[in-house]
């Protein structure tokens, strides 16, 4: 892999000089001639009927263009991830079921007359009974959600592989234990923001998302009007982490304001908006059995999870299935029983999170902990007891190819000190260990593969076509490089169309960590394509065959007599000359079971391939006020092959810091009667550039055989662990095991006056 | 709402503007005179995305109300550059990885100029203080302070 001209290296990426020029347009940066500002009137209530909204006093406002709501304005149309959790009326028509939940908006000619307009509408709520926690929302006589969910059961994931009841007769030892966390926010620097256009030929749309194919044909359905055209454009992404990839009821109420005004309409949302009405990530709590031979071998696992999801379903199959998947590649276990319920509560929907989840996987590193603390051994020893290895069947059936676990491990442990470290540390410094693995691309039907073409300007560059979406963490460099690498273009010579539903395919966009998989795997088939095509006019310019010709910097040669050899832009110029058109094409799918569902059949290949990775963080934890310090974190990621080596140094650093830092330390919500108290950033606690240490990314290749350049998923397997290598250092420093996260000093001096084992 | 006439100099242009009194200095900037650079991230002035430079000190524009600027000298992301060429410190930003999705991107570029023309060797945890007040969601900061330190060293070197 050491002769790639781009690829394997530090590249700078293709989309930093118009950032750092204040160039880079997001969505709240645009405007449309004729524009109008939209507002939101939201629901007071965590649940409530709606039995009139008069809307008559704000229609006569001056300024004001177009009011609409649910009841007058909407298709009786319900969103949902997959057929069976179609629950969402994206703008309701009977029904509030959380503070915050849209009722009606209103598009006018300024800011300040939308929200003098929104004090003018009157709606009339009855308010119902609510309920708050998912344990109370499952007994019987608690308020109902949705009347064909009863007990309020939104997803119910039941996995029951190997034997499980046996293999915990038979342990040598089984530690029990339970876990939890509250709500997180995705904390995107960008609130979110749409702008919309819908007049005759249809409707374009500007917003951050992480997949505008997603977007596009749900909108579709709800607009009524064919999905070519629903025309979702490429814009700057201020960060998404999951939080943006569905479809959201501000995009429909967007379009809808538009139709009605026949103008474009831009709503932006205040960062209390951001936080309650886009999505947050589920509140979960953990209750394990897990038994262990005396040798250290990790022989079986039993899970009951519960999920607050709030008030509709999201991505509820996939927030619920994904963390258990990744045990299930993390540790090569055969018996394997999982329990996982996702509840409705009166509370915002939830959705998906890079750091999936917390409550489910920090404990299960902590008793991997307290079985090597039993045994006297280390927990480094006992993780590579239990390492997962190539070829591997897991227990619902993945079959692992390309594993660098052990790797990880050893160069994570060389890298932070560990043998220097453990154990030996002063009081009050701990040092922990963690690992995690992540599926490359999940089962999304049809949107699970991607497709991507190739053309050649006068100038001989390439423009490269493809659904990819960059929310900052580099895609749109990524597969702007593999296309240069596969045509023998330098990077500057390369031009990329993306993310935009009118022209390019369908693409699972930057969500289930397919971008480099999937949607780089179809850009470097486009290539390939391209470049058998090219060479064979190329051939006869030179006199050889096509298939002794290779492409570097912009030549093609023959490889056998490099002198030998032509400029690439003058083989397009030829071609074009020659009427021959060279257009490439290429596609990827994931090799997925199509059979696997995440609820009627949780078995079979979920992904086409699994990352690995090895969290270490040392902290110094204050035994009077309780507070963590981290002092350092070292992260060891297996990303197959690294693409771009800078932009996979970015992506684990930011992994580290927001598992370990936002995740293990300071995230969390905080509610009252359903309405959330610190949607701020003064209130919600979020690391400054002086509550990060310095983190080492070390990549691991493991040169998977499916990806594009052998690369896999570039940096989740950090996200997923490094806050479990934060406990693991707690207790380390304090001799304390933590019941919940985040690890706040109050959490902490609690655990330390209960000295809870 | 009565406007109220202000003077001030932007990325060394002159301006006279009509603004309401209740109008903060991102809103004149980015609506009235198109300057989208600095960013409106949290509409309470705890992010740092709305950082321009005022009389060459780095302040939160959502924060200052435009009849403030009166007779101000301010400095925008766009005003960093001169043509083509980059500023040392975007040209940091750019070749050490210190930018992802780029929003908090002009807000923390002006914020360590700042730092760099009053402290041009700064310290690890100078670097960090100076950007404090800057919330960035996408690095964890590392690249992003290896990126200030290497501007200051470019500048040493000059």
């Amino acid at each position: 892999m050491s002769d790639h001209s781009l690829v394997g290296q530090k590249v700078t990426r293709t989309d930093s000089v118009e950032k750092v020029r204040g160039e880079a347009k997001f969505t709240a940066d645009l405007s449309l001639p004729g524009m109008l500002y939209g507002k939101i009137l939201r629901s007071p209530y965590p649940h409530a009927k709606i039995l009139n909204i008069d809307t008559s006093e704000a229609e006569k406002l001056p300024g004001v263009r177009a009011v609409i709501t649910g009841q007058k304005d909407t298709l009786p149309y319900k969103w949902g991830v997959v057929p069976y959790t179609r629950d969402y009326q994206l703008l309701p028509i009977e029904r509030v079921r959380y503070v915050g939940q849209e009722v009606a908006a209103v598009a006018a000619t300024d800011e300040d007359t939308a929200k003098r307009a929104l004090d003018l509408i009157n709606v009339d709520y009855e308010p119902l009974p609510a309920v708050f926690d998912p344990e109370e929302a499952m007994k019987e006589g608690a308020p109902s959600l949705h009347d064909d969910k009863p007990g309020n059961i939104c997803v119910a994931v039941e996995i029951d592989e190997g034997e499980v009841d046996k293999a915990l007769a038979e342990a040598d030892f089984v530690l029990e234990g339970s876990f939890s966390a509250p709500e997180e926010d995705y904390c995107e620097a960008e609130p979110y923001a749409v702008l919309a256009n819908f007049d005759s030929t249809g409707v374009d749309i500007w917003c951050p998302n992480a997949g505008p194919h997603m977007k596009a044909r749900p909108l579709s359905a709800a607009l009524g009007i064919p999905t070519s055209k629903v025309r979702l454009h490429r814009v700057y992404i201020g960060g998404a982490f999951g939080g943006r990839s569905e479809v959201s009821p501000a995009d429909v109420i967007v379009c809808l304001l538009s139709h009605k005004a026949r103008r474009p309409v831009k709503i932006v949302y205040t960062y209390e908006e951001n936080c309650n009405c886009i999505r947050q990530e589920v509140a979960w709590s953990t209750n394990l059995r897990m038994g262990f031979k005396d040798d250290g071998t990790w022989t079986v696992g039993d899970f009951k999870c519960i999920v607050d999801g709030g008030a509709h379903a999201s991505t509820g199959p996939i927030a619920v299935s994904v963390p258990y998947m990744e045990l299930e590649t993390t540790y090569p276990l055969k018996n394997l029983r999982y329990n996982g319920y996702r509840v409705y509560t009166n509370k915002p929907p939830r959705g998906m999170h890079p750091e999936q989840n917390r409550a489910f996987l920090i404990p299960i590193e902590m008793h991997l902990d307290m079985a090597a603390e039993r045994l006297g051994m280390d927990p480094m020893e006992l993780r590579l007891k239990n390492a997962m290895t190539p070829g591997f069947t897991t227990a619902t059936g993945a079959k692992i190819t390309s594993c660098g676990f052990t790797e990880c491990v050893q160069k994570a442990a060389d890298k932070a000190g560990w043998r220097e470290k453990k154990g030996k540390l002063p009081t009050g410094r701990g040092i922990g260990m963690a690992c995690g693995s992540v599926m490359s691309g999940f089962p999304m039907g049809i949107r699970g593969g991607s497709s991507a073409f190739i053309k050649f300007n006068e100038d001989g560059d390439a423009t490269v076509i493809s659904g990819v979406v960059d929310n900052g963490q580099g895609n749109e460099s990524m597969v702007t490089q593999i296309a240069a690498e596969e045509l023998g273009l330098p990077l500057d010579k390369v031009r990329l169309i993306s993310a935009d539903t009118g022209i390019c395919p369908l693409d699972p966009g930057a969500y289930s960590q397919a971008a480099t998989l999937i949607s780089g795997g179809a850009v470097k088939e486009a290539a390939t394509d391209a470049k058998r095509q090219l060479f064979e006019v190329a051939g006869k310019m030179l006199d050889a065959k096509p298939e002794d010709l290779d492409a570097r910097d912009g030549n093609i040669y023959v490889k056998s007599d490099p002198g030998r050899s032509v400029l690439l832009r003058r083989a397009v110029t030829n071609a074009m000359g020659n009427n021959i058109t060279i257009m490439g094409r290429g596609y990827r799918w994931p090799k997925i079971d199509p059979d696997r569902e995440w609820v009627s059949n949780p078995r079979g290949q979920f992904a086409s391939t699994y990352s690995y990775g090895c969290s270490i963080a040392e902290v110094e934890v204050d035994r009077e006020t309780g507070k963590v310090k981290v002092l350092d974190m070292t992260a060891a990621h297996d990303c197959g092959y690294p693409i771009n080596a800078m932009a996979v140094e970015q992506q684990i650093q930011r992994a580290a810091t927001s598992s370990g830092i936002c995740g293990g330390v300071f995230d969390k919500i905080l509610w009252d009667k359903g309405q959330t108290l610190n949607a701020n950033y003064l209130d919600y606690w979020f690391p400054t550039a002086l509550d990060v240490p310095h983190i080492e990314p070390i990549i691991v290749s493991s040169n998977d055989p499916f990806g594009p350049f052998g690369a896999k998923e570039g940096s989740l397997s950090i996200s997923i662990s490094m806050y479990s290598a934060i406990a693991c250092a707690i207790h380390e420093a304090t001799g304390v095991w933590l019941k919940e996260a985040p690890f706040t000093p109050e959490k902490v001096l609690q655990a330390l006056e209960k000295e809870y084992c | 709402m009565e406007q109220h006439k202000i003077r001030l100099s932007v990325n060394g242009e002159d301006w006279e503007l009509a603004v309401a009194p209740n109008k903060t200095l991102l809103e004149v900037l980015r609506n009235d005179l198109g300057l989208t650079g600095a960013k409106e991230g949290c509409q309470d002035g705890t992010c740092g995305a709305c950082t321009v430079l005022m009389d060459g000190k780095a302040i939160r524009s959502c924060l200052v109300l435009a009849v403030e600027a009166q007779g101000k000298d301010i400095l925008t992301i766009e005003g960093l550059s001169k043509g083509d060429d980059l500023h040392p410190v975007q040209e940091a930003f750019v070749t050490h990885g210190g930018v992802q999705c780029g929003f908090c991107t002009p807000g923390m570029i002006l914020a360590a100029k700042a730092l760099l023309d009053s402290n041009p060797e700064p310290t690890d945890k100078e670097i960090r203080t100076a950007i404090s007040g800057n919330r960035c969601r996408c690095s964890g900061y590392t690249k992003i302070v290896e990126s200030i330190a290497a501007a200051a060293q470019g500048q040493r070197r000059r």
